[in-house]
C-alpha cells in the first residue's frame, strides 16, 4: 500500500474510534455497578439468591463473548418471528425498532455489559472478602451502622485492592470491543477488515492494532497514576 | 439496615435500566409496529406495503464482495448490485438503506426482519431456494479455481491433493465439498474470498475456489499474478433473496428490474462495472 492509501485508511479508522469507545465506555458504565450488585447478591445469606448469581456468573464466564453477542443480537428478532411467543411479550417487543440504527449498538451493549458484570462481580467479591472481619467489628463498636461501615470503611479499601485486577479487565475490554464485528457493528476492526479486503493487504489490520495499543497504553498509564494517588498510607 | 442498603441499590439500577430502555423505545415506535400484527395473525402479504409505508428498503450485504457490493477507499458502500438497487428504489419511491451484515448469519438477519433482502452476488442453490424467496437469476457465474501464475496445476485433477481455500458459508464451499476431489483435497475454510486469496499469495494455500466474477475482477483490477484454471465446476447464477412470504415485494423488484432492462438502464450500469451487459435479466 502507498503512503497516501495508508493515510486514507487511517482516517477512516479514526472515524470509527468513536463507536469503539462508545461500546467501551457504556459497557464500563453499566457493568461496574451491575458487577457490584451481583457481587453483593452472591454474598447474600439467602442461599437461592446466591445460587442464582453463581449460575449467572458461570454462564457468562463459561461461554464465549462472541456467542453471547450473536445471541443478544438475534434474540429479539427471533422471538418476534416465533409464533409460540406469548402475546404480551410480542406487544412488548413490537416497540423495538430492529431495523433502526440504535438496535445493533444496544444489543451489543447488553451482551458486553452482562458479560463484563460477571467478571467484575468476582473481582469485587474477592476484594470485599479480603477485608478482615475485625474491621466490621471495630466499626460496629465505634457506632457505625452497617451501611456506613460498608460505604465509609470497607468500600474505599476494596477500591484500592481491586484496582489492579479491574485494570486488567478494562484493558481486555478495549480489545474485546472488536468482537462486536460478528454482528457487523461498524467499529475499528470491522472497518479494518473491509479495507483489508479492498486493498488485499494486511496493513489496515496493523493500523487497527496500533490504535488498540495506544488505547490500552493510555488506560494502563491512567491506572498506575490512580494507584499511586491512592497509596497514601504507604 | 441491610435490607435498606440493597433496596436502594436495586432501585437505582432498575431506574437506570428502565430509563435506558424507554429512551430507546420512544424514538423507535413508528406506525408499522402498532402491536396488532403478531406474526401468525395475518397471512396476507403486506411486504410491499410495509416497505413503501416505511419509505425505506433495507438491503443486506457482506460489504466486502467486489465488484457486486463492497466498501470502497472512501468508506462508501458501492458496487454493481448497489447501483442496480439504487435505481430500483428510486423507481419504487423509497430510500435504499445499505445494511452490512455478517454473511454467516444472513438467513437469520433476513428471517428476523433486520433486512428486507439479501442482494450481494448471492448464488442460487438448493438450500437457498428452500429457505428464501429468490428473484429470477440476474447474472451468470461460474465457480473457478485460481492458482498463482507459476503454479504447476493445469487442471482441477492436479489439485486432488492440494490445499484449497474457500469462503465459509459460500456456495463455492458447498460445490467444492460435493466435487470429485473432495475426499483427497485439503480444504481451508476462510471468512472471505479475499482472505483466501491473500493466504494463497503468502503460500498458505495452493489454490482458491471462488466465483469467476470476483476472480476476473480481482485479477484485472489489482493486476495480480494469478491464473484461472480452465475447467470450472458447474455454472451458476446470482439472484436476490427475499423472505419466503414476501412475494409482493419480490415481484415488484422483479418487475422494476425488467423495466430497467427494457429501457437500457441495466445495460448502462453493467457497462460501468463490467464493460458490457453481462446480466441475464429478462
Amino acid at each position: 500500500m502507498s503512503f497516501d492509501e495508508i493515510g486514507k485508511v487511517f482516517l477512516i479508522l479514526l472515524k470509527y474510534l468513536l463507536p469503539t469507545l462508545k461500546v467501551f465506555g457504556m459497557t464500563l458504565l453499566f457493568s461496574i455497578p451491575l458487577g457490584m450488585i451481583v457481587a453483593l447478591l452472591k454474598m447474600c445469606k439467602v442461599k437461592p439468591v446466591s445460587w442464582l448469581m453463581n449460575i449467572y456468573i458461570m454462564i457468562m464466564r463459561g461461554t464465549p463473548l462472541m456467542l453471547q453477542v450473536i445471541i443478544a443480537y438475534f434474540a429479539i428478532p427471533m422471538l418476534m418471528q416465533n409464533a409460540a411467543t406469548p402475546a404480551w411479550l410480542n406487544s412488548l417487543l413490537s416497540g423495538v425498532d430492529i431495523k433502526g440504527d440504535a438496535y445493533m449498538f444496544r444489543s451489543v451493549l447488553v451482551a458486553f455489559s452482562l458479560n463484563y458484570a460477571a467478571y467484575f462481580a468476582e473481582i469485587f467479591r474477592g476484594g470485599i472478602e479480603s477485608i478482615p472481619k475485625g474491621q466490621y467489628e471495630a466499626s460496629a463498636c465505634l457506632g457505625f451502622s452497617r451501611t456506613q461501615t460498608f460505604f465509609r470503611i470497607i468500600l474505599p479499601q476494596v477500591f484500592k485492592r481491586v484496582l489492579p485486577a479491574s485494570t486488567n479487565e478494562i484493558i481486555t475490554l478495549v480489545k474485546d470491543t472488536s468482537l462486536a464485528n460478528v454482528v457487523a457493528y461498524a467499529e475499528i476492526t470491522m472497518k479494518a477488515k473491509q479495507q483489508m479486503q479492498l486493498y488485499s493487504s494486511l496493513t489496515p489490520l496493523v493500523l487497527a492494532g496500533v490504535m488498540y495499543f495506544v488505547l490500552a497504553m493510555v488506560l494502563s498509564l491512567l491506572s498506575s497514576f490512580i494507584e499511586k494517588k491512592l497509596s497514601y498510607y504507604k | 439496615m441491610r435490607k435498606h442498603f440493597f433496596g436502594k441499590l436495586l432501585t437505582g439500577v432498575l431506574t437506570a435500566a428502565m430509563m435506558f430502555t424507554f429512551c430507546g423505545c420512544g424514538a423507535a415506535d413508528t406506525s408499522g409496529s402498532a402491536g396488532s400484527d403478531t406474526p401468525a395473525a395475518s397471512t396476507a402479504d403486506d411486504s410491499l406495503k410495509k416497505v413503501k409505508d416505511a419509505g425505506k428498503f433495507v438491503l443486506g450485504l457482506d460489504a466486502t464482495f467486489e465488484p457486486m457490493g463492497y466498501t470502497d477507499e472512501n468508506d462508501q458502500i458501492v458496487g454493481f448490485d448497489i447501483d442496480l438497487a439504487e435505481e430500483v428504489c428510486k423507481r419504487m419511491g423509497v430510500e435504499l438503506v445499505k445494511q452490512p451484515i455478517n454473511w454467516d448469519t444472513k438467513e437469520e438477519d433476513l428471517n428476523g426482519g433486520r433486512i428486507d433482502c439479501i442482494w450481494n452476488g448471492m448464488s442460487v442453490n438448493a438450500s437457498r431456494q428452500e429457505t428464501m424467496n429468490l428473484s429470477e437469476p440476474y447474472m451468470k457465474n461460474a465457480m473457478v479455481f485460481v492458482v498463482p501464475a507459476d503454479s504447476d496445476a493445469k487442471s482441477m485433477d492436479d489439485l486432488a491433493e492440494a490445499k484449497i481455500g474457500v469462503q465459509n458459508g459460500s456456495s463455492a464451499q458447498e460445490i467444492l465439498e460435493a466435487s470429485a476431489i473432495a475426499s483427497t483435497m485439503n480444504e481451508q475454510v476462510l471468512a472471505t474470498n479475499v482472505e483466501a486469496l491473500m493466504q494463497m499469495d503468502s503460500g498458505l494455500v495452493d489454490a482458491v475456489f471462488l466465483d469467476s466474477v470476483v476472480a476476473e475482477y480481482k485479477i484485472n483490477a489489482d493486476q495480480k499474478d494469478w491464473k484461472i484454471l480452465p475447467d470450472g465446476l458447474e455454472e451458476e447464477e446470482y439472484a436476490i433473496g427475499f423472505r419466503k412470504n414476501d412475494a409482493a415485494l419480490r415481484d415488484e423488484v422483479q418487475k422494476i428490474l425488467g423495466e430497467m432492462k427494457a429501457d437500457g438502464t441495466v445495460e448502462k450500469i453493467a457497462s460501468e462495472w463490467f464493460g458490457s451487459d453481462v446480466t441475464t435479466i429478462q
